[in-house]
């Protein structure tokens, strides 16, 4: 269905050069055009506005900045690329705020060259790429949200809650099931399911964001006084 | 102080050099005052005064030889005794036979400086052999040993013995601090470049598994190892927490080896189920730790361990399983899932009168203990799922 689409254009940040090299050969040779590739944080940052990249493959992983300041920093140019967090296993609390601060992919290196290139496909189409141990993240920090104390004030932004469907949704996809088959048990269409997915990735990345403005205005509120 | 290399900036020696080469150059002094004072009593007056001066004028003249360890040598240390020693028998030529008045030598207490000398140099053994080289001269220049420079000659021995032996400490504990740094230096190091290879090495794992599952076949099964290694590594590495390699279910959850139980003390659930992850077993988990009580947690995990080991048993070596930890506020859930063949609902107590669930007896046995459940659900095609649930206490 992408056969007469433009080539995605796809940036490759990853400390390895051994890996880089890998994804980006993987991602050239499927058809993607590499327009740049990165070691360090610093310089995704630098490179990424010239080089325009629909999707940052990024490994959380780098020498200098933390993986999630340059998700964050990415974030906030324009226009933002979208990311796909490519990681090792065991950096999930490093995953859980990448995708907080916007990153809508994560995929574990272990991954085959099929699932890499489906997920760079997915992100570049605007569809959120989660793993079972992404969705175990995401379902443990709505939990945590809801039961964590309300802020002090009533203007503070209310806990994001997940609907019913949703919570269904994102269990099944942490017990591995593919996105056909929980639209086949649950009766719904792939659609449907990927929009849920969606969703819950959503209010997330909202709730994080209408945090961050409200830190930073009372912040501000007080450096007046 | 973390940067400072071996013996810099603590280092004992240069002060003490200094201070000693200051206490030569007072107690010159003072013996050429106490000469001043004495010189009515001897008859050689200016024969001494030429002595006091050639003292004065090498202890000047060396101060800077005698303020370092490096520059003073023995040879030093014994041309400043044997100065002494002469001044001690000159005494005996100069003065006046008839005249006992004179209790001190010419060069007194300046005798004890080189005596220090030698401490610094060389610890208590050559301070001994000093000081009894400077008493011997002493008794030689009385002509006999009497009480009173019986008494310098102890009092000489013990401050060189002393001297000595503190010199002694000091520079075995400034050569265990500056071992002790190195160590320290050399474990940062260490662990540094342990960081750097392991990371490498994760890497490289990583990418077999990878490669080896798109070559497939043997390259697969090698992919595979790889791939279980890695992920143990990385647990290895990041939590101190030995996983589990071999995807066998531990039946003695981990537990500190002659802990005292704490009935009130709580674990971390994750850190029991996680090292069952490998490349068939993928675990989720919230991000923050989810308590439980000791033995709740090891039990839970012990059903959970079961479970798993059920999964491969029934389903098959190649079967994949996944682990969902759910942290809710009242219960705490754990789903095993696997992709096997699975069952029709209807055959489900068929199944487990056949001993097919049979692990699901202890499960269940487990969970009810802990006043919770565990719930089978299977439908053909679409693998076995099973649902631990365990009620939270009310945290007080």
């Amino acid at each position: 269905m992408t056969t007469d689409q433009p080539a995605i254009r796809v940036m490759v940040v990853d400390d390895h050069p051994m890996w880089r090299e890998a994804v980006a050969r993987d991602l050239a040779d499927a058809g993607c055009e590499v327009v740049a590739t990165a070691g360090d944080g610093r310089e995704a940052v630098r490179r990424a506005p010239a080089a325009a990249a629909q999707v940052v493959v990024l490994d959380l992983n780098l020498p200098d900045l933390p993986g999630v300041e340059v998700c964050r920093q990415l974030m906030g140019q324009q226009p933002a690329p979208k990311v796909l967090v490519l990681s090792a296993s065991g950096e999930q609390a490093d995953v859980l705020e990448a995708v907080k601060s916007g990153a809508t992919g994560y995929l574990v290196k272990s991954a085959s060259r099929e699932e890499l290139l489906d997920a760079v496909r997915r992100t570049a189409a605007g569809d959120a790429v989660f793993t079972p141990g992404l969705a175990g993240l995401v379902l443990g920090e709505f939990r945590r949200l809801a039961v964590a104390p309300s802020p002090d004030d009533s203007r503070g932004p209310a806990a994001p809650r997940l609907t019913d469907r949703e919570t269904e949704v994102l269990r099944l996809v942490a017990k591995g099931l593919s996105y056909k088959q929980i639209a086949d048990r649950l009766v719904l269409s792939h659609r449907t399911v990927q929009n849920h997915v969606q969703n819950t990735l959503g209010k997330l990345q909202l709730h994080n964001r209408v945090e961050l403005v409200r830190y930073a205005m009372e912040r501000g509120l007080d450096d007046d006084r | 102080m973390g940067s400072g290399r071996p013996g810099d900036g603590f280092s004992v020696e240069q002060p003490l050099w200094r201070a000693f080469s200051a206490f030569r150059l007072l107690t010159a002094l003072y013996a050429v005052g106490r000469y001043a004072g004495d010189s009515k009593y001897y008859d050689h007056r200016l024969a001494a005064w030429v002595f006091m001066g050639v003292l004065t004028l090498w202890t000047v003249a060396t101060m800077r030889v005698f303020a370092s360890p490096e520059r003073c040598g023995w040879n030093w240390l014994s041309a400043d005794l044997g100065l002494i020693v002469v001044g001690n028998l000159l005494t005996r030529a100069f003065d006046s036979p008839a005249n006992l008045a004179v209790a001190v030598t010419l060069p007194t207490i300046r005798a004890a400086a080189s005596v220090l000398g030698f401490a610094l140099r060389g610890g208590w053994r050559p301070a001994t052999l000093a000081a009894v080289v400077v008493g011997l001269a002493n008794v030689a220049e009385r002509g006999r040993l009497d009480w009173t420079n019986a008494h310098n000659i102890v009092l000489l021995l013990v401050a060189g013995v002393a001297i000595g032996y503190v010199v002694e400490l000091a520079r075995a504990g400034e050569r265990a601090l500056a071992t002790a740094l190195e160590i320290q230096a050399a474990t940062r190091e260490r662990e540094r470049l342990a960081r750097d290879i392991h990371d490498g090495v994760l890497q490289v794992l990583a990418m077999v598994q990878r490669r080896g599952a798109e070559v497939g076949g043997e390259a697969g099964e090698l992919g595979a190892l790889a791939g279980e290694q890695e992920i143990a590594l990385r647990t290895l590495i990041g939590e101190g927490l030995a996983p589990n390699p071999s995807y066998q279910a531990p039946r003695r959850p981990l537990r500190k080896p002659g802990a005292e139980p704490d009935p009130g003390a709580e674990q971390d659930l994750r850190a029991l189920i996680g090292p069952l992850a490998g490349s068939r077993v993928t675990v989720s988990a919230p991000g923050t730790p989810v308590l439980l009580p000791d033995r709740t947690a090891t039990e839970l995990s012990a059903a959970v361990s079961a479970a798993v080991d059920n999964v491969r048993r029934h389903a098959g070596p190649r079967a994949q399983a996944w682990i969902l930890v759910e942290d809710e506020p009242g219960e705490v859930v754990v789903s095993v899932r696997d992709d096997g063949p699975g069952f029709a609902a209807t055959r489900l107590g068929e199944a487990e009168r056949e001993g097919r669930l049979g692990v699901s007896q202890s499960i269940r046995g487990r969970l009810r203990d802990l006043g919770g459940s565990a719930e089978i659900s299977s439908a053909p095609g679409q693998g076995t799922e099973i649902e631990l649930r365990v009620p939270r206490q009310r945290r007080s």
